[in-house]
């Protein structure tokens, strides 16, 4: 009766309930001074940016990575819906959430705005601690360029 | 304003709610509306008034002024059908210890018609709990987890709980944390349980409740209360000055820096810092812990080093 809808006897950790085969590791750190939907938003963005999560991959329903993360179901909406808004995944009715093919959705000046407000936090956050905008530079180079994926609008003007 | 009328979509409605016993008044002018469904956290410092509630949510104790209405009904004059819609777990309520849990469930099911076996299992499944062990042989974790899954085979639209996670180790923590998120996406149920430890709230709340001595000092999901803090560091920052900071909830001195929590401010505190003078004002993250901590203990004026 008790056993068996138990997983395994070990203790829960997060990477329980993954399937074999899923690639989708996120990490809920306690202590982490982001919100948790903004862990799971980075999280997502960053594996979909690495190619681990390849457009046309179905991610776990609201439901599903709500119990997989022990974390609320309207966390992990929040973060869902955030990603649509960025165009970065889509809900199919009825069949699931799918990691939609690279697009650029969000004007040129828009984009530009978040970018400089990006940059606005970095400079605040290494202000204080004594680097020169070189170090800061290739730093910020050695980072970004493995992430960094051309997008439709740059194939266009080049 | 009458507010005789209950209305129909919340499941817990308290209007101005005071309960005194003798001198001590434990709950000043409590409003409170919790729609149904969702997992609710009721948080405070020791004293604040979360048992109370709790007493009087279950009908175990009169508001002194004000009124409680839970599933429609007032809390003191709940009928036995809406009793039997309210399912309470805490350690007062505890399971007879001479059971094995087999036979508790057995004899559970027998009295109720619509039991759900399938959300029993589910709970309990994430404990490590064995059919013929008795009650008394279970750890409290256990205990808690067969109290929740006892509760919610029965269907009841309101469950509480009373910290279930107190004491517990990590694991069954965990666990218990895990059949809360089962117990709300799976049923229709509405959840409110307290807890200190606010990384639980942070997970699995989609609201908090938060109580500070007596009165309601907060009813929103727990990102959106965390986004009212902000921290920060200045320098040179005159003391004597402190006291005009608007918002200003927690101020301490490491040597020559000073490290405030300001409540609904934004970034409009920094021409305000600085107009005083203040110099290499930065902006620290805030966690829901560190937000919580601030609002509930205000301390202006530390020196720490």
């Amino acid at each position: 009766m008790c056993s068996d809808t138990r997983d395994t006897d070990e203790p829960h950790s997060s990477s329980q309930l993954l399937r074999p085969g899923e690639v989708l590791v996120i990490e809920i750190t306690p202590g982490d001074p982001r919100p948790i939907f903004r862990q799971i938003v980075d999280g997502l963005r960053r594996s979909i940016a690495r190619g681990a999560l390849p457009p046309g991959s179905r991610l776990p329903s609201v439901r599903g990575l709500a119990l997989q993360l022990r974390i609320s179901l309207n966390t992990v909406a929040k973060a869902y819906t955030q990603l649509i808004e960025e165009g970065l995944i889509e809900s199919r009715k009825g069949v699931g959430v799918f990691v939609c093919e690279p697009k650029q959705r969000l004007s040129e000046a828009e984009r530009l705005r978040r970018l400089d407000e990006a940059i606005e936090s970095l400079v605040n956050a290494t202000l204080s601690l004594g680097f020169d905008t070189e170090t800061i530079v290739e730093r910020l180079r050695t980072a970004h360029a493995p992430l960094a994926q051309p997008t439709p609008d740059d194939t266009k003007q080049s | 304003m009458k507010h005789d009328q209950p209305e129909a979509d919340l499941a817990i409605e308290i209007h101005g709610l005071s309960k005194s016993y003798g001198a001590k008044q434990a709950l000043a002018d409590l409003s409170l509306a919790i729609p149904y469904g969702g997992i609710h956290a009721v948080v405070g410092r020791n004293g604040a008034g979360k048992s109370t509630l709790f007493h009087i949510m279950l009908g175990f104790a009169e508001p002194s002024t004000g009124s409680a209405r839970v599933l429609g009904q007032p809390s003191h004059a709940l009928s036995p059908s809406v009793r039997g819609d309210i399912a309470v777990v805490n350690e007062e309520h505890a399971l007879p210890p001479w059971q094995s849990v087999e036979r508790l469930c057995a004899l559970e099911q027998n009295h109720y018609r619509g039991w759900d076996q399938a959300i029993y299992e589910r709970i309990i499944g994430l404990f490590d709990l064995h059919r013929e062990q008795r009650v008394h042989q279970l750890s409290r974790g256990e205990r808690a987890g067969l109290a929740i899954a006892l509760a919610m085979a029965k269907r009841p639209k309101l469950l509480v709980l009373d910290e279930p996670t107190l004491g517990l180790d990590v694991v069954a923590n965990q666990a218990i944390l895990e059949s809360l998120l089962l117990a709300s996406t799976l049923q229709d149920c509405t959840l409110v349980f307290s807890t200190h430890q606010m990384n639980e709230v942070e997970r699995i709340a989609d609201n908090l409740i938060l109580l500070d001595r007596g009165r309601l000092g907060a009813y929103e999901s727990p990102d959106s209360f965390r986004t009212r803090f902000g921290a920060w560091t200045a320098a040179d920052l005159p003391i004597d000055r402190l006291q005009e900071i608007e918002g200003l909830l927690q101020h301490r001195m490491i040597e020559d820096r000073h490290q405030l929590v300001v409540i609904d401010r934004g970034p409009t505190v920094v021409p305000e810092l600085e107009s005083m003078g203040a110099t290499q004002v930065t902006e620290d993250p805030i966690t829901f812990d560190r937000a919580v901590n601030a609002f509930l203990h205000r301390r202006i004026g530390e020196r720490v080093l």
